[in-house]
């Protein structure tokens, strides 16, 4: 299974809003993302920047959140997405 | 062109910018502007007036900033009271008004775009789209 990341902010409304549809996600699928909140934790700021060259052409150019990563296929989405474009996405190979 | 420090020798106001302003606008004298170092402008912002500039501050001064313009503060109070915790949070935490929906690259001119407000009417999300935002949504087109 692919190695999927989800950075979030913890005063970030459209990660709130993302929370809730990933989970239900993971319930129904078995996809699991680690969930890394960046703005109270250093680590996973240095976590999150350590992927700008592949988060950044994808999201205008900046380490935007929510992001959702594919450590695998070195391949990032942002924003607020469906659940059926989020599935989609992380279960492309 | 690039943007330097300027004081006012009047009143102290410091500008930041390519060229000074003729008159300056809290004490009125004109061409009162000289240029000063980065490290300069640092300590006079430091050593200035202790004012607390609370969420509430911060909310009129966003409300005046859009006031004329083709945008206006989200009617979504929920998410405005969401963002501008973070904002406040960034500042305290990371010095800035950072964008809660952001992450600084500790590349400090880069980093100055994410200050709030930011330039947020080149962003994809506001640029030409009917209903637009900036990224983190506290600003939305007018309707």
């Amino acid at each position: 299974m692919a190695r999927l990341l989800m950075f979030h902010g913890r005063e970030c409304p459209h990660c709130k809003k993302m929370m809730p549809i990933v989970e239900r996600l993971e319930q129904e699928t078995g996809l699991r993302f680690e969930k890394h909140e960046i703005w109270h934790d250093e680590k996973n700021q240095d976590l999150m920047r350590s992927f700008q060259p592949v988060i950044a052409p994808k999201c205008g150019g900046q380490l935007r959140v929510p992001t959702f990563l594919n450590v695998d296929t070195n391949d990032a989405i942002c924003g607020e997405v469906d659940s059926d474009k989020l599935k989609a996405w992380a279960e492309k190979k | 062109m690039k943007k330097r420090y300027w004081r006012c020798f009047v009143c102290n106001d410091v500008h930041y910018g390519v060229a000074p302003p003729e008159v300056c606008p809290t004490c009125q004298v004109v061409n009162a502007y000289i240029e000063i170092t980065a490290e300069e402008a640092r300590k006079f912002l430091g050593g200035g007036p202790d004012i607390t500039f609370t969420p509430v501050d911060f909310r009129q001064a966003v409300e005046r900033f859009t006031a004329g313009n083709e945008f206006v503060v989200n009617p979504d109070q929920e998410k405005v009271e969401t963002l501008l915790q973070g904002i406040f949070e960034n500042e305290k935490n990371h010095g800035f008004k950072y964008c809660p929906c952001r992450l600084f690259t500790k590349n400090w001119e880069e980093d100055l775009k994410l200050v709030c407000p930011c330039n947020f009417k080149i962003h994809e999300t506001y640029r030409g789209v009917e209903n637009g935002e900036c990224w983190c949504g506290l600003f939305v087109r007018r309707r």
